[in-house]
C-alpha cells in the first residue's frame, strides 16, 4: 500500500515554475530517496507534503485519503532550515515542540527524559539550546522530529552538522525507525547515505521528476556493463586477450593482486570472457560494477538539461 | 477546530511564559514604579523640605514712609518695620540674628529705589514678591490720595471690584462644565504618550519575535505543526497578555508605594503643590503627580465622562497595538537578518514618529485641523485621539474614528497574514517592494 501518492502537483511562484505535474508514491515502510539539484523544486515538494504550503493543481493522498489538516499528527518533519530557540532550555522546549504536535505535556514528558536518555543528552535537559554543541542541538532537533511516533517521516539534509560517529547513531536510527514501521522519505545530496539505506528513489530535476523507481532497479537499468576482474598477478596473456576481444577500460596494481575493469561490448558475455581468462590465469574475484547513484544522478541531470536546453530553443 | 484552538493557547502561553520569566521584564516591572514614586514624591519632599526650612523673616526700613505695615505677612514671609540708621539697623539685624534680610527703600527723588541685603539665603521669588507688593501698594497710595477715600473704604471697594475669569465649555447638547484648558492639555498628553510607549514597548516585541523564529529557522518546524496564522495569532495576543501584566503590575505598585509616599509626607502640601508644577511644567516627570492629587476632582472637571474616557483608552490601546502588531509582524517576516531591519521598518515606525512630534501642538488646539486630521488617520489616531479626548470630542468624530481605526485593522490584518506566510519561508534574500506586492496579489 502506498502512504504517499502524489498526483500531477503543479505549483507555481510569481516569476517560475517550482512544481510541473509531478507525481510519485511511497510505498509504506520504504525509505524513499528524494533526490535532485539544488532549486529542482524538492523542498516545495517537501513543503506541500506538510501542507506548509499548497499545490496549484494536482493532489497528494495519504494513507488513502486526501492530506487533511489533523495528519500532521502522523507525519515527522525535519526541515534543512532548522534551528531551535536559542533562549530556551532544551528540555521545555522539546516540551513545547510535542505539544503543538498534540501530545500533552505528561506523555511529552515521560518520552523525552527517556530519548534524551537514550541520546546521552540528558544532562543539558535544563541548559538554554545556545549552551548546548552544534551536536547536541541536531540530537534535540531529530528527537523532537519523532517523539509523536510517526508513521510517516521527511527528512531533508537530516546529517547535515552531524560527525561521522553522530552520521552513523543517526542512519542507525533511521534504519530502527523503519523496522518499527516508519517511512521516510529522504531528502539529501549524500549519495553514499543514498546507497546505504534507501529502498527507492525519485530524482527531480527542474521542477520535473525524471526517474522513480527501485533502488537495485534503477542501478540495472543504468548499468553499462562494466565489469571487475582480479587476477593474482599481472598476466601478460590477459591483457591482450581484453584488448583485443573486449575493452580494457584500466587496470589497478593492488599490493597482492591486479584488477582490471573492464566494458564488455554488446554482443558477448560476461560467461565468454571468463572463459576466455580461465585459460591464461586463476580468477580471484569477477563481478559486474553497477554505477554509482552518484553517476545516475550527474548523467540523469546533465541528459536531462541538454534535452530542454533544445526544447527551448 | 478545538484542537487549533488548543495549539494556539499553547503558543500564548509560551510566548507569555518565557517573556514574563526574562530577567529584563522582572527588573523592568520593579524599578519603573519606584521610578515614577521617585518623580513624584521627590518634588513633594523637597518643597516640604524647604517649607519647613524657609520661614523668612524681612526688616523693613521704608525711608519714604510710603509702605509701613504695608506688606502683607504670610506662612512663608513675615515683615517687621524700623527706621533710622540703615548701617546699624543691618548690622544689629544680622548680629542677633533675628532676620534674614534687610529691604532698604530710600527716599529718592529720581524714583523709588530699594535694596534686599541677605547673608546667608533668601527664597528665589522674595525679590520679586517684594517689588510685586510695592507696585501694588505704592498704586493703592495713590488711588487713595487722589480720591480721598478711607482706608477702610478702598479695601471694601477693592474686594468687589476684584477681577476672575471662569473658563466654560459649552459641549453639543449644550450642557455647560467649568473648565481647565491645562489640565485637559496635561490630561491628554500623558494618554497620548501611554498609548505611544505601549505601541513601541510591546509592538515592536513582535517584529523581534517573528524576526527570532525566522533567522532562528524554527519557524519551519513550527509551521509543520501549526498554521502560520496560529502562530502569529499566538505570538500577538502573548505579547499583550504580557504587556497587560506590567501595566497592572506598575499600576498596582505605583499606586502602593504613592500611598505610602503620601503618608510619609502627609498634610495637603503633596497635592497642592505638585498640581501646580504639573499645570505649569506639563513635563513628563511631574505629570504623574497630577492623576494622584486631582483624582477625586477629575471627572469634575472633564467635558468628557471619566468612563468614556478610559473605555476610549481601552480601545485604542488594544486597537492601536493591534494595527501595529500586525504591520510590524508582516515587517518582521520579510527580513532575514537584523542589520536589514531599518529598511523595512522605517515605514512601520514614520506615522509613529509623526504622531509622537505632534502630540504637543494637538493637546494645546484640541479641536483644529491638524487635531482633526490626525486623529481620524488610522495610523495616528490611537496616539492623537487620545490627546484630543479630555478636552473634548464630538460624538461622531469618536466613533468614526474607531470605525476607522477598526476597518483598518481587518486590513493590516488581511495584509499581514499574506506578507507571513510567505516571508517566514523565504530565506537568504530581501525582497524587493515589488516582489511584496505580488504575494499580496497571489498568497
Amino acid at each position: 500500500m502506498n502512504i504517499i501518492e502524489v498526483h500531477e502537483v503543479t505549483k507555481r511562484y510569481s516569476n517560475h515554475l517550482a512544481l510541473d505535474r509531478v507525481s510519485l508514491s511511497v510505498r509504506e515502510g520504504v525509505i524513499f530517496g528524494l533526490l535532485g539539484p539544488n532549486g529542482a523544486g524538492k523542498t516545495t515538494l517537501i513543503r506541500i507534503l506538510n501542507q506548509i504550503t499548497f499545490p496549484d493543481s494536482g493532489i497528494v493522498y495519504f494513507k488513502g485519503h486526501p492530506l487533511k489538516e489533523d495528519d500532521v499528527r502522523q507525519i515527522g518533519y525535519l526541515p534543512e532550515e532548522r534551528g531551535l530557540y536559542k533562549k530556551m532550555k532544551a528540555g521545555e522546549q522539546a516540551i513545547y515542540l510535542a505539544q503543538l504536535k498534540g501530545i500533552d505535556r505528561d506523555t511529552a514528558f515521560k518520552r523525552l527524559r527517556e530519548k534524551f536518555r537514550q541520546y546521552d543528552i540528558l544532562d543539558w535537559w535544563n541548559r538554554p539550546i545556545e549552551e548546548l554543541s552544534k551536536g547536541m542541538q541536531q540530537k534535540v532537533q531529530f528527537i523532537t522530529t519523532i517523539l509523536h511516533k510517526p508513521s510517516f517521516l521527511i527528512l531533508d539534509e537530516p546529517f547535515s552538522g552531524f560527525d561521522p560517529i553522530n552520521t552513523n547513531l543517526l542512519k542507525e536510527e533511521i534504519l530502527n525507525l523503519k523496522k518499527e514501521g516508519a517511512t521516510i522519505i529522504l531528502s539529501t545530496h549524500n549519495m553514499a547515505s543514498v546507497e546505504e539505506i534507501c529502498d527507492e528513489i525519485a530524482l527531480i530535476n527542474q521542477s520535473r521528476k525524471i526517474l522513480e523507481g527501485n533502488l537495485y532497479d534503477i542501478k540495472t537499468q543504468f548499468k553499462k556493463n562494466i565489469f571487475s576482474l582480479e587476477l593474482k598477478e599481472e598476466n601478460a596473456g590477459v591483457t591482450q586477450l581484453l584488448n583485443e576481444h573486449f575493452e580494457l577500460l584500466e587496470s589497478t596494481a593492488l599490493p597482492h593482486s591486479i584488477q582490471y575493469r573492464i566494458h564488455i561490448p554488446d554482443g558477448k558475455r560476461a560467461n565468454d570472457l571468463i572463459a576466455a581468462v580461465m585459460q591464461h590465469a586463476d580468477i580471484l574475484s569477477f563481478n559486474e560494477i553497477l554505477p554509482s547513484m552518484n553517476e545516475i544522478f550527474i548523467e540523469q541531470v546533465e541528459t536531462f538539461n541538454q534535452a530542454h536546453a533544445h526544447e527551448q530553443q | 477546530m478545538p484542537m487549533s484552538n488548543n495549539k494556539t493557547l499553547i503558543i500564548i502561553a509560551r510566548e507569555y511564559v518565557t517573556r514574563v520569566r526574562k530577567k529584563s521584564f522582572i527588573i523592568l516591572t520593579i524599578l519603573m514604579p519606584i521610578l515614577i514614586a521617585a518623580l513624584i514624591a521627590l518634588p513633594a519632599l523637597l518643597v516640604l523640605r524647604s517649607e519647613q526650612k524657609q520661614h523668612t523673616r524681612v526688616l523693613v526700613v521704608d525711608d519714604t514712609e510710603i509702605f509701613i505695615n504695608g506688606f502683607e505677612n504670610n506662612d512663608n514671609v513675615t515683615y517687621s518695620y524700623a527706621s533710622g540708621n540703615i548701617e546699624q539697623l543691618k548690622q544689629d539685624a544680622f548680629d542677633s540674628e533675628q532676620y534674614d534680610c534687610v529691604f532698604h527703600i530710600l527716599d529718592n527723588s529720581a524714583g523709588l529705589r530699594s535694596n534686599l541685603y541677605y547673608k546667608k539665603h533668601i527664597p528665589s521669588n522674595l525679590q520679586s514678591r517684594l517689588e510685586g507688593q510695592m507696585d501694588e501698594i505704592f498704586f493703592n497710595r495713590m488711588l487713595m490720595d487722589s480720591l480721598h477715600i478711607e482706608p477702610d473704604r478702598f479695601a471694601k471697594l477693592q474686594e468687589l471690584t476684584k477681577s476672575s475669569v471662569t473658563t466654560i465649555q459649552v459641549d453639543d447638547q449644550g450642557v455647560e462644565r467649568e473648565n481647565i484648558a491645562e489640565m485637559n492639555e496635561v490630561i491628554g498628553m500623558v494618554c497620548g504618550f501611554f498609548i505611544y510607549f505601549i505601541i513601541i514597548i510591546f509592538a515592536s516585541q513582535v517584529l523581534r519575535g517573528v524576526l527570532e523564529e525566522k533567522t532562528n529557522r524554527i519557524v519551519e518546524v513550527l509551521i509543520s505543526s501549526v498554521k502560520p496564522m496560529q502562530l502569529l495569532t499566538g505570538k500577538i495576543v502573548g505579547i499583550a497578555l504580557v504587556g497587560i501584566t506590567q501595566f497592572l503590575i506598575w499600576g498596582v505598585l505605583t499606586f502602593g508605594l504613592v500611598s505610602v509616599a503620601g503618608l510619609f509626607v502627609k498634610g495637603d502640601i503633596l497635592p497642592a503643590e505638585v498640581t501646580e508644577m504639573a499645570a505649569e511644567g506639563g513635563t513628563m516627570g511631574a505629570v504623574p503627580g497630577t492623576e494622584i492629587s486631582i483624582f477625586q476632582q477629575i471627572s469634575d472637571f472633564f467635558p468628557f465622562s471619566f468612563t468614556q474616557l478610559i473605555l476610549s483608552f481601552l480601545f485604542f490601546f488594544v486597537v492601536g497595538y493591534l494595527i501595529y502588531a500586525t504591520l510590524y509582524a508582516a515587517t518582521g517576516s520579510v527580513i532575514d537578518n537584523e542589520s536589514d531591519s531599518q529598511q523595512y521598518t522605517l515605514p512601520v515606525t514614520i506615522p509613529l514618529m509623526l504622531a509622537i512630534i505632534l502630540i504637543p501642538s494637538i493637546a494645546t488646539n484640541p479641536s483644529g485641523q491638524l487635531a482633526f486630521w490626525f486623529s481620524m488617520i488610522p495610523l495616528t489616531s490611537p496616539i492623537i485621539m487620545m490627546v484630543r479626548l479630555p478636552a473634548g470630542v464630538p460624538l461622531w468624530q469618536l466613533l468614526t474614528s474607531m470605525g476607522v481605526a477598526v476597518l483598518f485593522l481587518l486590513f493590516c490584518i488581511w495584509f499581514a497574514a499574506k506578507i507571513y506566510r510567505v516571508g517566514i519561508l523565504m530565506y537568504g534574500k530581501k525582497p524587493s517592494w515589488r516582489e511584496i506586492l505580488r504575494w499580496l496579489r497571489e498568497a
